[in-house]
């Protein structure tokens, strides 16, 4: 864990001018495909084309049309819809006269306070914090580069932390999750939704839609350009 | 057709910026750059152990336990899917089923088939397994469903002397299973399909 904090965070010296004009002059002519390595001569791509690898059919190049507008508009959307879906109660259950209304940071504390830590942390991190900081980090880098900042190390650094991040942003799994156990609940209970469940579900969609906005290929290539 | 690797380039697995300089760190987002991934197949294997273990408590131990005025009644992810089936609800049961059973065990099947073909040289067709380990990213985190079923039932359950759902021991390990299979699937470098089947520093065609 140590190392892997290490790793991102290791200082290191930035690259001289030379060595960047070297990479990029590279970079201008050639590109390989990450699933099989092949090297190609990087196309020049019209607005929201696409480049395929000859070899393996991976997609190598994306071009979408303005990126970081876009990506900036789907973040914010999603800032708002994070805050209601942990704000508001999420579902209540009724049951012989007796009623539980939870939130999802109630549910994640009610988890942890129950000696289920593990699966406190696991709930907190894949549900809470990590959808979170992907949502903070794409909007730092889809803002400073819409507004044409140069300030390419944090960037770099941001868009990488936001790409790793991906996969582990369970929100839409939850969402499933919580379905089945309506399911499995509903012949003991009467559970009502709240506003936090219709808020978490437009959010996997908006999100959703936030994660093909963004271009990586257009993104790193601005980063590119301002370091 | 020539790969970035017979030319000395390296792809940077983060940015995609191709470097001269293989193992520096990349210069525009500071990862690090390898022509392949270094033990790439041995991480893939550690991590797929410690998954296949974490596996077998994860279905052998209760995942959660009812607690009420009966009596506890524990439930593992098997006897959670035929409850399931009993009370008729047989979608809700083949989602759970396809996602703690079929799709697990077939990641364990299919890394290490992609990571034996590798080692052993086998000659199979390179887009079948690239195919396979696109499917295998793509679908390892939704094992996750079981885990948040159960989170939210021992959270939305809480309603002390009449009834109470805690999580068992076995929601832990099958987290911790999933988890570790998709650092599995993650560590595999895909560019090893193409390389002819052949590891670095071995003859291309067997030798004998």
């Amino acid at each position: 864990m140590k190392e892997f904090w290490e790793r991102i965070f290791r200082r290191q010296r930035p690259p001289s001018p030379a060595r960047l004009r070297e990479i990029d002059r590279l970079n201008q002519s050639l590109i390989a495909c990450p699933s099989c390595d092949a090297l190609w001569e990087r196309p020049t791509l019209g607005p929201n084309e696409h480049a395929k690898c000859k070899r393996c059919h991976t997609t190598i190049l994306t071009n979408k049309e303005r990126s970081a507008e876009r990506t900036v508009a789907f973040m914010v959307a999603s800032l708002v819809l994070y805050a209601v879906s942990i704000s508001f109660p999420f579902m209540r259950m009724e049951r012989s006269g007796l009623s539980n209304e939870i939130s999802v940071i109630d549910a994640v504390g009610i988890l942890a306070s129950n000696s289920m830590i593990i699966l406190a942390m696991i709930c907190a991190g894949l549900i809470l914090l990590f959808p979170l900081l992907r949502i903070i980090l794409l909007l730092f880098v889809g803002l400073s580069l819409f507004r044409k900042q140069s300030t390419a190390r944090p960037h770099a650094l941001s868009f990488r932390l936001a790409q790793m991040l991906e996969p582990w942003t369970m929100a839409e799994i939850f969402m499933i999750g919580v379905i089945v156990s309506l399911v499995k609940v509903g012949k003991l209970a009467d559970i009502y939704l709240g506003p936090a469940f219709w808020g978490m579900a437009a959010l996997i969609v908006i999100m959703a839609f936030g994660a093909s906005a963004v271009c990586r290929d257009t993104i790193w290539h601005d980063i590119r350009r301002v370091s | 057709m020539k790969t970035a690797k017979d030319a000395g380039l390296a792809r940077c697995s983060s940015c995609g910026t191709l470097t001269d300089r293989p193992g520096e760190r990349c210069p525009i987002c500071g990862a690090d750059t390898y022509v392949r991934r270094p033990h790439s197949l041995q991480r893939v294997w550690a991590f797929w152990i410690a998954g296949v273990l974490a596996y077998i408590p994860g279905n052998v131990l209760p995942i959660m336990v009812t607690q009420s005025v009966a009596g506890d009644s524990p439930s593992t992810i098997i006897s959670g899917v035929i409850a399931l089936i009993h009370h008729g609800s047989f979608e809700i049961a083949a989602v759970i089923f396809i996602a703690s059973i079929v799709v697990p065990v077939s990641k364990f099947i299919i890394i290490a088939w992609l990571a034996l073909s590798i080692q052993r040289g086998w000659s199979l067709s390179e887009h079948r397994r690239h195919l396979a380990h696109e499917l295998v990213e793509l679908i390892g985190r939704w094992s996750m469903i079981d885990v948040f079923v159960v989170a939210a039932l021992a959270a939305l359950i809480q309603v002390g002397a009449l009834m109470s759902i805690l999580p068992g021991a076995g929601v832990n390990a099958f987290a911790m299973s999933v988890i570790f299979t998709m650092l599995s699937a993650m560590s595999f470098d895909p560019r090893l399909i193409w390389d002819n089947g052949a590891l670095e520093g071995e003859p291309k065609n067997g030798g004998h």
